[in-house]
């Protein structure tokens, strides 16, 4: 778990261009969009986009994002009950 | 006009009065997806298109095409004659402009001589510029880019030039092709229907692409009495605004569409009990249509006038949406009809507005007409009958 | 009408227009056939959140804007207006490649929503939080031209403070593939007299804050602008440059300065080369894309060299065609040209 959430770290810096952040700046647990990282609904189909390129998920309906992307660790959680990590 | 419904104003009409859509299976487009959205497409190829035109010039796309069908027809059927020494304009609008045909040969290019064309007819003035050199004796050129709000834009603008004089006519409207580019485009944003779009329903999804071009002559009322012509409508009223709350997503509140409304029903004098039928933007997304909703309530509180969205008819056809809606306005107009809001069913919770779902026969003196587009772009336009 | 008053400029280019003391004193060389416009530390200008999914048109655009706002000394406007010819074309070529190597899969948003021409205008309104007329025009050489054209509109119809703007970018491979189209030479030597093909491509952002009152901070007044469509001839060019003088009262003797678009494409200089005799006789004339290149709004440079000749009533040796040292710089006129198809006057005055 620990593994696929720095993997995941990487990726959404690389995919979203969070070019001012390092990966110890996330804290798996707090809230992407919002207060957190300040994510936005953009910056939510950039991640529906990750999930399928490296992943293989495909998230057919945007709202579905809203409780998978709350932090990394619920991302990371869904991919691992889509069996895919 | 060409569009999905038809390939010159008379088949749009026709295909409006019968509540008959063109929105269906792909079949020009050569995309990856084409079994799996629905698309506006105008029902004629590329060559077909060439030859409608007259000129088999390899540089012309399709893009191009569609533009100088539709403002040739606009101009024959104005009745204005090219070589009377009037200044005339041709302010159009495009958002896709030559990509249609960038996109095939871009990657490429640099080992594709043949094709490097396509630098020259990749900008948007590329058609426009095609439109004025079919139409000759062309005295002012331009064009607009506002996104899915271009053609109103051009619209106004041919309408302000007149008014200040530097004008005396201008042919004003908008074309977009369907590319690849744009297909996709919308695609990652995730607010394609993959069925027919259902505009102001409950359940509407999403947006159904398409294509065409529409274009109107507008003329100074000196110009038009001198050569003894009638006008079909009057534009009495117009406002561009900015919604500046999201990149492509509307406010909730519809702050720029009321803004864009309110200030066309100021300049026409109109309160707005007078407006008789409102042709909404309408492109069947949640967010759309919510937000215009809104702002149709804060406008017209209770007392909504008839309205619907023909993209339902048309599908999205981003910039020459707001000229497409200005003719079907016109022809509305003419023909004392509200053409209707195609598959919906329930109404927004939150709103609960009921569109028109039948073709009505009721007596139209004016229509406002709304055109809204990313990057917060709002435009409402205002048509009213000419008194004979 | 009251006056139209330039009181701030804003301009990103291939010379060190980013340092506002500078004044045409030296001029960066082209690299080869091609400009690359210099650009500042966009931290200053864009939020970090805002700045991680800009391409460089909107970088260019915000910032350019941001300092002719600065400068003006204005925080909120009634219209923004902005030219551009090719729009974001590195996202547009971004989105573009990404669909045809993954053959239309595993495409994302950003690139394409920032491919919209109007995203420049757009990204402006949004963080001025301005909600007024916002316009985008696309139109080749005329870009620009037509927001000015636009702008003096609306002072005539009650507004009182504009920005407006003019925004072109390329890429790497842009700039090959037009070489390749064989449309790219060094510069020739002097830009005004030149006997062969090739322009050198170039980009840019350069914005304006437009006011219908005087300030601490005005440069000049833009009088009026007209466009000229695929004109035939250069005696066609003078006589319409006749009766647009003609409706301010002028004629061509009375222009102190004439800011004169010659690419070094023989060709497209055609008739301007044919138009410098005439012109040179009474007027001092200036070249200015020796210093910015060519693309589709070099006419937004042209205004800002215009504008600065204005204001400090100087005229730079580097652009010097013909140099009669007025005494005072009143009419200033810009004569340009695209691709021999796009021709535009615009007339400003000292204030």
């Amino acid at each position: 778990m620990d593994a696929l959430i720095e993997k995941l770290k990487g990726q959404i810096i690389e995919q979203l261009n969070l070019a001012e952040v390092k990966p110890e700046d996330i804290n798996p647990e707090a809230p992407l969009f919002g207060d957190g990282l300040g994510l936005d609904s953009i910056d939510a189909l950039e991640l529906i986009v990750l999930l399928e390129k490296y992943y293989g998920i495909k998230i057919q309906d945007p709202k579905d994002g809203k409780t998978i992307f709350q932090s990394v660790k619920t991302m990371a959680e869904y991919i691992k009950s889509q069996g895919k990590a | 006009m060409i569009s999905a419904i038809g390939n010159n104003v008379q088949e749009c009409f026709q295909s409006l009065a019968q509540s008959k859509t063109g929105i269906g299976k792909i079949n020009h487009l050569s995309t990856r997806h084409k079994d799996d959205f629905v698309a506006g497409e105008v029902k004629l190829s590329n060559e077909q298109l060439a030859q409608l035109v007259g000129d088999a010039n390899p540089a012309l796309n399709r893009n191009s095409y569609l533009a100088m069908l539709a403002a040739k027809e606009a101009v024959v059927h104005s009745g204005i004659k090219p070589n009377d020494g009037k200044r005339t304009g041709v302010i159009s609008s495009t958002t896709v402009a030559g990509m249609g045909k960038t996109e095939l040969y871009y990657k490429n290019l640099l080992e594709d001589a043949e094709h490097l064309y396509v630098l020259d007819t990749h900008d948007c003035g590329d058609s426009t510029e095609r439109i004025a050199d079919y139409l000759g004796n062309v005295d002012y050129v331009t064009t607009i880019s506002t996104a899915c709000s271009s053609a109103a834009n051009a619209i106004m603008l041919g309408s302000r030039m007149i008014k200040h004089g530097l004008l005396d006519r201008a042919i004003v409207g908008g074309v977009d092709a369907l590319s690849k580019f744009t297909f996709n485009g919308f695609n990652t944003l995730m607010i394609l229907d993959k069925e027919w779009c259902k505009p102001f329903d409950e359940n509407r999804k999403g947006l159904n692409l398409g294509e065409g071009a529409a274009f109107l002559v507008i003329e100074g009322e000196q110009a038009l009495k001198e050569r003894g012509g009638k006008a079909l409508a009057e534009v009495v009223g117009y406002s561009n605004t900015n919604d500046a709350h999201h990149q492509t997503a509307s406010s909730p509140d519809g702050y720029g569409a009321t803004l864009a409304i309110q200030q066309a029903l100021e300049m026409s004098g109109l309160t707005p009990a007078e407006i008789d039928y409102i042709n909404m933007h309408g492109t069947g997304t949640p967010n759309n249509d919510a937000s215009e909703s809104m702002a149709t309530k804060t406008v017209f509180g209770n007392n909504v006038p008839k309205f619907s969205s023909t993209k339902a008819f048309t599908g999205h056809t981003l910039a020459a949406a707001a000229s497409i809606e200005a003719v079907i306005s016109v022809l509305s107009i003419q023909n004392d009809m509200i053409f209707p809001n195609l598959n919906f069913s329930t109404p927004i919770t939150d709103t609960q507005l009921v569109p028109e779902t039948e073709l009505v026969k009721t007596p139209v003196n004016t229509v406002l007409s709304n055109s809204f587009g990313f990057g917060g772009n709002c435009s409402s336009l205002i048509f009213k009958k000419v008194k004979a | 009408m009251s006056k139209v008053y330039i009181n701030g400029t804003g301009c990103i280019s291939p010379q060190n227009t980013i340092d506002k003391q500078w004044f045409f004193e030296s001029l960066a060389p082209a690299q080869e056939d091609y400009f690359n416009a210099i650009e500042p530390s966009y931290k200053e200008f864009i939020a970090p959140n805002l700045l991680r999914r800009m391409g460089r048109a909107i970088k260019m655009g915000v910032a350019a804007g941001n300092i002719a706002l600065q400068e003006a000394n204005v925080t909120q406007v009634d219209a923004i207006i902005t030219g551009t010819g090719l729009g974001c074309f590195e996202d547009s070529e971004r989105f573009l490649l990404a669909l045809v190597n993954n053959d239309e899969q595993f495409l994302t948003p950003t690139s394409f929503i920032q491919s919209t021409h109007n995203t420049v205008g757009a990204q402006i309104g949004l963080i001025m939080k301005c909600h007024a007329y916002n316009y985008t025009y696309v139109h080749r050489g005329f870009s620009f031209e037509s927001a000015m054209i636009d702008a003096l509109m609306l002072f005539k119809e009650g507004k009182q403070k504009i920005l407006i703007g003019g925004i072109e970018e390329h890429t790497p491979t842009y700039v090959q593939l037009i070489r390749k189209a064989n449309k790219l030479q060094a510069p020739p030597h002097p830009i005004w007299a030149s006997t062969s093909k090739g322009i050198q491509l170039s980009e840019g952002s350069t914005f304006f804050v437009l006011e219908n009152q005087r300030t601490n901070s005005t440069l000049a007044c833009l009088l009026d602008v007209q466009t000229l469509y695929k004109p035939k001839t250069s005696t066609d060019v003078l006589e319409k440059l006749h009766l647009f003088l003609k409706s301010h009262r002028l004629d061509i003797s009375q222009i102190d300065v004439c800011v004169m678009g010659f690419s070094g494409d023989v060709d497209f200089d055609k008739i301007l080369q044919e138009l410098l005799p005439t012109i040179k006789q009474s007027s001092s004339v200036v070249a200015f894309k020796n210093a910015c290149g060519e693309y589709h709004t070099a006419s937004a440079f042209a205004l800002y060299t215009a504008s600065k000749i204005i204001k400090h009533q100087i005229i730079p040796d580097t652009l010097a065609i013909e140099n009669k040292k007025p005494t005072e710089i009143k009419y200033t006129l810009i004569i340009n040209q695209y691709l021999g198809i796009n021709y535009s006057f615009t007339l400003l005055s000292n204030c």
